[in-house]
């Protein structure tokens, strides 16, 4: 995404696309950051949303993880294919762990809930937009607990045994609600650290076998 | 939820409902029966099924199917009854507003686990079947060819037409209208025509093979025997389809009662809800007003709708009860996350007590407007971290005249076998946390 590169230094540039299929709700977000974003488009379901934001190739997409025509993951694999720059940020009120995991895993950055402020929406976009993850303490807590094995989400295989004592000590921070400043604060390490881990443990949720497992058997109309 | 109905508050949850709600992915967990996963099944899913219920390794289970069918088919016999008598396992329900999702198509559907089938593992236990069978027929116990021999067609045939039988799905055979439904669901299902044929010449086959071998009886007799022969065989071909419009029936029976129940519970949710918007014009001016009944009218429609539990019979749920409390009460937002959970004993509940007693004085004392609680369960330990980024305060000079922090949560936490470790510092905000060896 080179021609955005001389926008990095001022975050009030930011194209976002927001898709969410309750009007209201996008309405709010206009109002709420509209301001300190440049709103390039949005969608209301699965189609309008693809179209959309391969209109305006945004910086990122602020998506809902509940989406008429196949939920948001169904976004993300479309966009994905034709324009894999393009980041997204998941956004619910609706938190089946299994669903917000699945969203992650096709590809979206970050998970925040509808309740988050609007200061803290637009620092989230300015991270997931310079390719840094975005962990509310929910989706900390959904990552932790399936670690553990307490929710029975299929997708969640060997990959997450190799998360380091570091990041589980950084995913368990983030679940107490401590701000990535304040995780690097408490651990003595820099902010940039905690981005590194936090991405690190993105990759790996993302990369594990089970999901091409997933995927293969979608493909073959196996499931 | 029985923090919900004591508490005095403008919106009442129907206890029926916040009761009900729960109660229906329990209920259809626990089945006493041992079922048939066809996602998991090699053939009919029976080996499977009984290494589920008997908590065995399915290896182990075929393993001993396939020894006990070299033994003179016992075995082949065996598997037959079971895959008749063990039901195919159903899917879970889930909550309505995930099952709802899942239907429009707002969230992908629950992807079935396929277990796909070990080559290897297949073809050793057959190698290990045949040798074992041939062993057995080269030794002196050798069981005739003719008996064997339809045994195994019998078997194969009925095998064959009830692997099908499993896997046609019903929803096909109601489309269409005429002739129409009879023909198109055998053109789409071209293969089960081909598997039911296939397996009625096996079966007529075995049926030959006993009638022709049989020794010593008159023609008439032998007619008998055929006729009789015939009409068993078909009565067993045609069993699980007999056994599946019944379970069919008794699982509609299932669903108008559930759809009936939902229906019920939606009325009350939707009647709660406008009181909830009433109230909300009523009290427009008064923003904090407005927003506490938001959130708890939010809460509830979340707990039905995705299956959130608010009981109070672990520490997860018992943690939200009084969560939902604090907030009516004081008007701060609490963000619950848990990791793992656990069963309320004695020595949780005073933990619990114990976070609500940090709450309050965070919504106090903190001027935050926001808590952050998380709950952690591991084998070890159970800790739950209470945080607020408010005043803070001077922890020495301020310990000895509030009670409340020393009297309802370091010495109620100490009292139950764990410990109570408070960071705070003025304007750092607070931490309480709470650790209780399991």
């Amino acid at each position: 995404m080179s021609e955005t590169e001389t926008e990095r230094a001022t975050p009030a540039a930011w194209r976002v696309v927001v898709v969410d299929d309750h009007a209201m709700f996008r309405s709010g977000v206009k109002h709420d950051i509209g301001g300190r974003v440049q709103l390039v488009g949005e969608g209301e379901d699965v189609p309008t949303a693809v179209a959309a934001i391969l209109a305006a190739v945004p910086d990122v997409v602020l998506l809902d993880v509940h989406l008429p025509g196949g939920g948001g993951m169904e976004v993300i694999k479309q966009v994905g294919a034709l324009e894999p720059g393009v980041k997204f940020l998941a956004l619910s009120v609706s938190d089946a762990a299994e669903d917000v995991i699945g969203v992650i895993r096709a590809g979206a950055r970050g998970y925040v809930t509808k309740s988050i402020s609007a200061d803290e929406l637009v620092e989230a976009i300015g991270r997931v937009a310079t390719g840094d993850a975005v962990f509310s303490p929910r989706l900390a807590g959904f990552v932790l607990d399936a670690f553990s094995g307490a929710i029975d989400v299929a997708s969640i295989d060997e990959d997450l045994d190799r998360l380091s004592v570091r990041e589980r000590e950084v995913l368990r921070l983030i679940a107490r609600g401590y701000a990535y400043k304040e995780v690097a604060r408490e651990l003595f390490i820099s902010i940039k650290t905690v981005e590194t881990h936090v991405s690190s443990v993105l990759r790996k949720l993302q990369l594990s076998n089970r999901h091409q497992l997933t995927r293969w058997a979608t493909d073959r109309k196996l499931v | 939820m029985s923090a919900g109905e004591d508490r005095p508050g403008p919106v009442q949850v129907p206890p029926d409902v916040a009761a009900a709600a729960p109660a229906l992915p329990a209920e259809s967990s626990v089945q006493p029966r041992s079922t048939r996963p066809l996602g998991e099944a090699w053939i009919g899913g029976v080996c499977a099924g009984l290494a589920e219920h008997l908590g065995w390794s399915v290896l182990v289970v075929r393993v001993i199917f396939v020894i006990a069918a070299a033994l003179g088919l016992a075995g082949v016999a065996l598997y037959l009854a079971l895959w008749l008598v063990m039901p195919q396992q159903a899917g879970q329900r889930s909550a309505p507003g995930l099952e709802a999702g899942a239907r429009t198509g707002l969230r992908p559907g629950a992807a079935a686990t396929l277990t796909p089938v070990d080559y290897g593992v297949a073809s050793a236990l057959v190698l290990l079947g045949g040798g074992l069978f041939w062993l057995l027929q080269s030794s002196a116990w050798a069981l005739p060819a003719a008996p064997l021999l339809a045994g195994a067609l019998a078997a194969a045939g009925l095998g064959m037409i009830w692997w099908q039988a499993d896997r046609a799905s019903t929803r096909e055979l109601r489309r269409g209208s005429g002739w129409r439904r009879v023909i198109a669901p055998l053109l789409v299902h071209w293969t089960t025509v081909v598997a039911v044929v296939l397996g009625l010449a096996a079966l007529a086959a075995a049926v030959t093979v006993v009638v022709t071998t049989v020794d010593g009886i008159g023609e008439l007799p032998r007619m008998l025997l055929l006729l009789a022969l015939a009409v068993a065989a078909l009565a067993l071909a045609a069993l699980p389809w007999f056994l599946r419009v019944r379970r069919a029936l008794a699982r509609a029976r299932d669903d108008a009662l559930v759809a009936d129940a939902r229906a019920d519970m939606a009325a009350h949710l939707h009647d709660s809800v406008l009181q909830t918007l009433a109230l909300i014009q009523r009290q427009a001016s008064d923003p904090k007003a407005v927003t506490a009944l938001a959130r708890r009218q939010e809460r509830e429609l979340r707990q039905w709708l995705y299956g959130e539990s608010l009981g109070s019979a672990t520490l997860a749920e018992a943690l939200s009860g009084e969560i939902i409390d604090v907030e009516d009460r004081h008007g701060v937002d609490v963000e619950l996350v848990s990791v793992g959970d656990c069963e309320l004993t004695p020595e949780v509940t005073a933990l619990v007590r114990a976070a609500r007693e940090a709450m309050v004085n965070a919504a106090k004392h903190s001027g935050a407007d926001r808590i952050d609680v998380y709950a952690e369960v591991d084998p070890e330990l159970v800790s739950v971290y209470v945080r607020d980024r408010g005043n803070g305060f001077d922890l020495a000079a301020v310990e000895e005249d509030r009670m409340g922090v020393r009297g309802s949560i370091v010495e109620r936490v100490k009292r139950a076998g764990g410990r109570a470790i408070i960071r705070t510092a003025p304007g750092e905000g607070t931490e309480v946390r709470l650790e209780l060896p399991r």
